[in-house]
């Protein structure tokens, strides 16, 4: 598994996929900038402490990360049979499910690091215009929420990766899935109930960014656990046609 | 434990009603190269995926090392390397980094294996050219380069100087061969260029739409590809006298009864003739001969397709 996990992340050396990846986090953080310089009561948004790290994040996760994530896993395990590598790699040979599960852990990976890249840029930001406004406290809890939001955002997509690879239709189908499924989380968070149950909302309600109480905390906790191990489902499914193709 | 590394037995492969591959029985024997000819869509390709497992065989057999490769891929594929089509590798990597991630994957424990491999089919090591900007040439090499980086015993190229240039396929045949001669490798190589096969391999299998037409050592085919008088006479063994006490000729071989091929072709076949007559022997006919393989394939495959 280390050397399938080392293999993954070598895999993505010069890959655009990163850099459309570095590129929105940036993006995101820039415009979610430019919005707080609308005033209010006399007060720019920005001024205002944590208002920079608290309001990239409902836009990067209903608008930008989740389809990144998405495109960035499903072409991780589409780019196999994709790029006919897949026969290189039987000859070796490797254990598929194996290599699905690395490719998964590097995309989860690959989630928490750019939730974690958006954390970075905004606290920069935020302790150049005011870091005295800024308790230890306060930083660490939205390290905490990017961190959850990181892990909580690939599995609620997790099932659309698995859908893309199993369909076999190119990678980019997932980014379009994943678009439309974290821009529908914005009406599901207008009701307390679809909140909890969404998979998307349901990161904000474990992380911390919607006030939640323990029990409504559990239940987005089941649900993500759910798209997981459906996601397993759909992979084990694809695993398994592909041994059918083999033998 | 048998002598071929790799034999099948009435390998048979059906694609719904068409049959690709009919009854082949191949017999590649330890140390050898094993040219598997036959025109495009013959069934080349097919037979060594299906030695190599990687597409169900319908009916037969085939045997890796002595035992049949289904359920010991893990014990079997790093002894092999391969190239089957066209090499996949990642288009956004090196080929530097290509052949790394192989040589990780394959737990290679030679620090140097990549930077060997390509040295051996001349390609740069840490070069900055990316995949996607290989030529074809340039992937069939890297291709190779892969097959042989964990240095198995047993190669399988399918069409490996497909998209090289001439100098390059000249270079790939010289390494092919050497990893034969000098290092003792097993390699089973297909082609549709009968030149390339006559030059590189020991043993030959011809394949024409799927049925194995014949499958010899290349010492015997070659005595297909000479020039010969052909003599018919009524008396072999006067014959045989003659040409060896009057004439100095060995190089002569007796088909039958009547028939004997003479391969020294520059004989004065008038004298020859004369002699025969005065030993009492009827010369029925004499003819100069000269059959080449390529007239020989074309005539057990019945046509074009073979370059």
């Amino acid at each position: 598994m280390k050397q399938l996990l080392w293999a993954e992340r070598k895999k993505l050396h010069h890959s655009k996929i990163v850099w459309i990846a570095a590129f929105s986090v940036i993006m995101t953080a820039i415009i979610v900038f430019a919005q707080g310089q609308f005033t209010f009561n006399g007060l720019r948004y920005v001024d205002g402490a944590g208002w920079f790290m608290t309001a990239t994040q409902s836009l990067a996760t209903f608008y930008v990360l989740p389809a990144i994530v998405a495109l960035l896993g499903s072409y991780m395990i589409c780019r196999e049979e994709q790029e006919d590598t897949m026969k290189s790699l039987r000859l070796v040979p490797i254990d598929e499910a194996k290599l699905t599960v690395a490719k998964m852990i590097v995309a989860m990976i690959f989630s928490v690091l750019i939730y974690l890249m958006l954390f970075m840029i905004t606290f920069v930001a935020e302790a150049v215009m005011h870091f005295r406004m800024l308790s230890v406290q306060m930083v660490f809890g939205f390290l905490y929420t990017y961190f959850v939001n990181g892990v909580g955002i690939f599995l609620a997509i997790s099932p659309i990766i698995a859908l893309v690879a199993r369909m076999k239709r190119g990678y980019w189908l997932a980014l379009v899935f994943a678009e439309i499924y974290s821009f529908a989380a914005l009406f599901a968070s207008m009701s307390e109930t679809l909140k909890t149950v969404y998979p998307i909302t349901a990161v904000f309600q474990l992380s911390g960014y919607y006030e939640a109480t323990i029990g409504n905390k559990v239940v987005s906790l089941v649900i993500l656990i759910v798209c997981m191990a459906l996601a397993a489902l759909i992979l084990t499914g694809l695993t398994h046609s592909n041994k059918r193709y083999i033998h | 434990m048998s002598k071929y590394v790799i034999e099948t037995k009435q390998l048979t492969k059906n694609y719904g009603e068409q049959t690709a591959v009919n009854a082949v029985n191949i017999h590649v024997e330890k140390g050898r190269i094993y040219g598997l000819l036959g025109r495009n869509g013959a069934g080349k390709t097919t037979i060594m995926k299906m030695i190599l497992g990687l597409t169900p065989v319908t009916s037969g057999e085939v045997d890796v090392f002595g035992q049949n490769i289904k359920g010991r891929e893990k014990r079997v594929y790093p002894r092999i390397g391969a190239i089957i089509e066209t090499p996949g590798f990642y288009p956004n990597l090196t080929g530097t980094e290509n052949l790394e991630i192989f040589a990780k994957l394959r737990g290679t424990a030679a620090p140097n294996a990549v930077k060997n491999a390509l040295g051996i089919v001349g390609l740069p090591y840490r070069d900055k050219k990316l995949f996607s900007k290989y030529s074809l040439g340039m992937k069939q090499r890297l291709g190779i380069a892969n097959a042989i980086l964990h240095d198995p015993e047993l190669l399988i190229l399918d069409e490996p100087t497909n998209g090289l240039d001439p100098i390059g396929i000249a270079e790939v045949r010289g390494f092919i061969k050497a990893l034969s001669t000098e290092r003792g490798k097993t390699i089973l190589i297909s082609s549709h260029i009968l030149s390339e096969i006559a030059l590189l391999a020991d043993d030959i299998g011809i394949i024409d739409h799927g049925v194995l037409l014949e499958e010899n050592s290349m010492e015997v085919l070659e005595e297909k590809n000479s020039k010969y008088i052909l003599l018919q006479v009524s008396d072999i063994p006067k014959t045989s006298l003659v040409l060896e006490r009057q004439f100095g000729v060995t190089d002569y071989s007796v088909q039958d009864d009547h028939f004997l091929r003479i391969y020294n072709t520059s004989l004065d076949m008038a004298a020859v003739n004369k002699a025969l007559v005065v030993q009492d022997v009827a010369v029925i006919s004499s003819q100069l001969c000269n059959d080449t393989l390529e007239d020989y394939f074309k005539k057990i495959t019945g046509g074009e397709g073979i370059a």
